[in-house]
């Protein structure tokens, strides 16, 4: 696994570990990882929720 | 490429591409000799009881009217809600909803929340092979009926009765099943969208985002000549899955309204206000490869703006890249007999009306094709039909009074007076046109042939739309992540904070719990915290008015454990929206909009509608023997399909026979 380092602002950093500790994750990493995962799997799905969209006008119904 | 390939490529369409039911090698049910009873069923969508009753007493039907006399005619019961996929699918397996599964036109994937067609679903090819800057698929992609339960004519087969069912809604792809079958409402063009057409315009020209459906191309006549491109599907076959096009040149006449359109091997002159008929057209995936559809130009204006219509793409009935009938040769025959004809799953062009592309009369125009076809291939039917079952499907009763509601109805807001005096009358003459086609058939049936007239659901006036997910936050049971902007973002549920959102709207009935552990952002206890947030929301709705009309958006909002049974209950939302006359759910809301106001006048061309309770929302029944049933419903018919053959009711169907038993059949 790539250990590259990123920059976040200390207050946030602080907080991250506080909801991290209170949400059961087992280090801020994992909590980190889990967020952007989530993030990112939702920009992935847009393209096709466009797509799903697209389709399911033509049905007149919707908008 | 034929269809087989097509489909193992997973190419195209949206990636819709699957081994679809494949009988050809099969002979069809040999029960030609098992029984010589017949019924024939004619499916008319969303004829309405109150509308039927009236121009049947004013002597404007005949030939329904005939019928009553013969046997009966009485209001049908229809689904919760009275939505087409679900209602003919309560007809086809016999079953609530809770026993076939399909609760709207649109479902969500509770993971992400984002909405899913409900009758089908489609993966592409999982495992691949790349060489060199093209993709082959080592496993086919798949499309799937997501119509649970045993269809009716799936019953038949079993006990050796043939028949035929034409176009029936929610059969697509076709389930399985050597009797002839072609898919009706559901079957995608070959975009694999529910309807996409293309204009080509020198004007600049605003497209309603809310409508959709179109595609409008912004185009330039130099030296006389349009060059302009037909977009197709997305080429599976390539890493990124570029969209598909095809270049084509139109030659405008510098005097006269006439132009000269050239499209791959093709040329052909239309005079303004001109139709094509149907047009072949193939697009290049790969150097071997190409996947091919049909679809109709109508030049509409030549000078002093050019204005060029071409259809959505329909799959080509005669090389179908898509599964659209079993065999997979009857609509190949049906293609041989009668040349191209209408695939998509609701053929007439309501986008186009909607967004001002065509007007009324070029719309009754194009949908009239639509029913031509369906006349001549029914006439055909009809003339070799001599045993089992022949099921006929019409969408033009419920299209056009999705589209001209508005003008016969003073109090609509989009009542326009002039073209209400052109076109006040659309809606009767649709009806007389399905009078004229019963009569044709009745004429071409004998006397031992049981004859039933169906509708799946009425219609109503659509006055008011309702937003859902705005009542839901007003209520404090949706949040957004910034409670301080509106969130009408396009995207579906953008911006909703789903760590304190309770309750969320999605399709044109359905609303929902965010459950704990179903969805993925759930809040909500199962058990008595999600029972009681169910009843609380229920009773809320019921009571909630109009401050414009005081009156009551909706008449019942179910509860689906209350109106479902059968193994599919868990799938149903929560509650289902059962509105009032008049009402609607809005155009934003189904796709998880949640707009500024709760309530908004309905001001676009698509007026009538039928999402409302199911106990104000009827179809009908007309049989040529005499109907004993109180309160039949549309799964009631089905049982009565096993009864005229004599076939034991499957236990998953729970309606009874409407024909009293030692009647003559």
């Amino acid at each position: 696994m790539s250990q590259d380092k990123i920059k976040i602002d200390k207050v946030l950093l602080d907080k991250v570990r506080k909801y991290a500790d209170m949400s059961g994750y087992s280090s801020v990493e994992e909590f980190v990882t889990h967020l952007l995962e989530k993030e990112i799997a939702k920009i992935e799905e847009a393209d096709s929720e466009e797509e799903i969209k697209k389709k399911l006008k033509g049905l007149g119904y919707i908008g | 490429m034929n269809r087989r390939d097509f489909i193992k490529a997973g190419a195209g369409a949206a990636g819709l591409l699957a081994l679809g039911p494949r009988a050809d090698a099969v002979m069809r049910t040999t029960g030609r000799k098992a029984t010589s009873r017949k019924i024939l069923i004619l499916g008319f969508d969303g004829m309405d009881p109150k509308m039927t009753s009236r121009w049947m007493s004013e002597g404007k039907l005949p030939a329904f009217k005939r019928l009553a006399a013969q046997g009966g005619f009485s209001p049908l019961g229809t689904s919760i809600p009275p939505q087409s996929p679900v209602a003919w699918s309560n007809f086809i397996a016999g079953t609530n909803p809770g026993g076939h599964g399909i609760y709207d036109f649109i479902n969500r994937d509770p993971k992400t929340y984002i909405p899913t067609a409900s009758f089908s679903s489609t993966e592409g090819s999982t495992k691949t092979i790349r060489v060199g800057n093209i993709v082959f698929p080592l496993k086919s992609g798949t499309v799937r009926n997501l119509r649970q339960g045993k269809a009716f004519w799936q019953v038949l087969e079993e006990h050796d009765v043939p028949a035929t069912v034409f176009k029936i809604p929610a059969n697509y792809p076709p389930v399985a099943s050597r009797q002839r079958t072609f898919s009706g409402m559901g079957t995608p063009d070959i975009l694999g969208t529910y309807g996409t057409l293309n204009y080509y315009t020198t004007e600049t020209k605003y497209v309603n985002e809310d409508i959709g459906g179109a595609t409008v191309h912004q185009v330039y006549v130099i030296g006389n000549r349009v060059d302009a491109k037909l977009p197709g599907p997305k080429n599976s076959f390539k890493p990124d899955r570029p969209d598909t096009e095809i270049d084509f040149k139109v030659f405008v006449d510098p005097t006269n309204a006439v132009a000269k359109i050239s499209i791959q091997d093709q040329e052909f002159i239309l005079r303004e206000k001109e139709w094509s008929g149907w047009k072949r057209v193939s697009f290049p995936l790969i150097p071997t490869q190409s996947v091919g559809g049909i679809c109709m130009f109508y030049l509409k204006e030549a000078h002093p703006q050019f204005k060029l219509y071409v259809s959505p793409i329909n799959v080509d009935p005669g090389r179908p890249a898509l599964p659209v009938s079993t065999p997979a040769s009857y609509g190949e025959d049906l293609e041989k007999k009668f040349g191209p004809f209408y695939t998509k799953g609701l053929p007439a062009d309501t986008s186009a009306l909607d967004n001002d592309i065509l007007d009324e009369e070029e719309f009754l125009q194009q949908d009239g094709f639509v029913l031509e076809e369906s006349r001549a291939m029914l006439d055909y039917e009809l003339d070799r039909f001599d045993a089992g079952l022949l099921f006929y499907y019409i969408s033009s009763t419920d299209q056009r009074q999705h589209m001209f509601w508005r003008l016969l109805d003073e109090k609509h807001p989009a009542y326009d007076p002039a073209l209400a005096k052109a076109f006040g009358g659309t809606i009767e003459s649709t009806y007389r046109q399905a009078d004229e086609i019963l009569d044709r058939a009745l004429s071409r049936i004998d006397k031992d042939t049981i004859v039933l007239v169906m509708s799946d659901h009425g219609f109503n006036p659509y006055y008011r739309s309702f937003n859902v997910n705005t009542w839901l936050r007003a209520n404090g049971y949706l949040k957004l992540q910034n409670e301080f902007k509106e969130e009408d973002l396009d995207l579906a549920f953008a911006g909703t904070n789903w760590m304190k959102t309770r309750a969320y709207g999605i399709g044109l009935n359905g609303l929902y719990i965010n459950e704990k552990g179903r969805e993925s952002d759930g809040i909500v206890a199962t058990g008595p915290d999600k029972d009681n947030l169910v009843r609380e929301i229920a009773r809320k709705l019921e009571e909630f008015r109009d401050p414009k009309t005081g009156e009551k958006v909706l008449a019942r909002a179910y509860v689906a454990r209350d109106v479902y049974t059968g193994p599919y209950v868990d799938a149903a939302p929560d509650i289902i929206l059962g509105f009032n006359r008049g009402y609607r759910i809005s155009f934003k809301s189904p796709l998880g909009r949640v707009p500024k106001d709760i309530l908004e006048d309905n001001k676009a061309k698509w007026s009538g509608d039928h999402m409302g309770a199911a106990e104000i929302m009827p179809g009908i029944v007309l049989a040529n023997r005499p109907v004993a049933a109180e309160r039949p419903a549309l799964y009631d018919l089905t049982a009565t399909i096993m009864d005229v053959f004599d076939i034991d009711k499957p236990k998953e169907m729970i309606g009874s026979s409407i024909f009293k038993k030692g009647d003559p059949r």
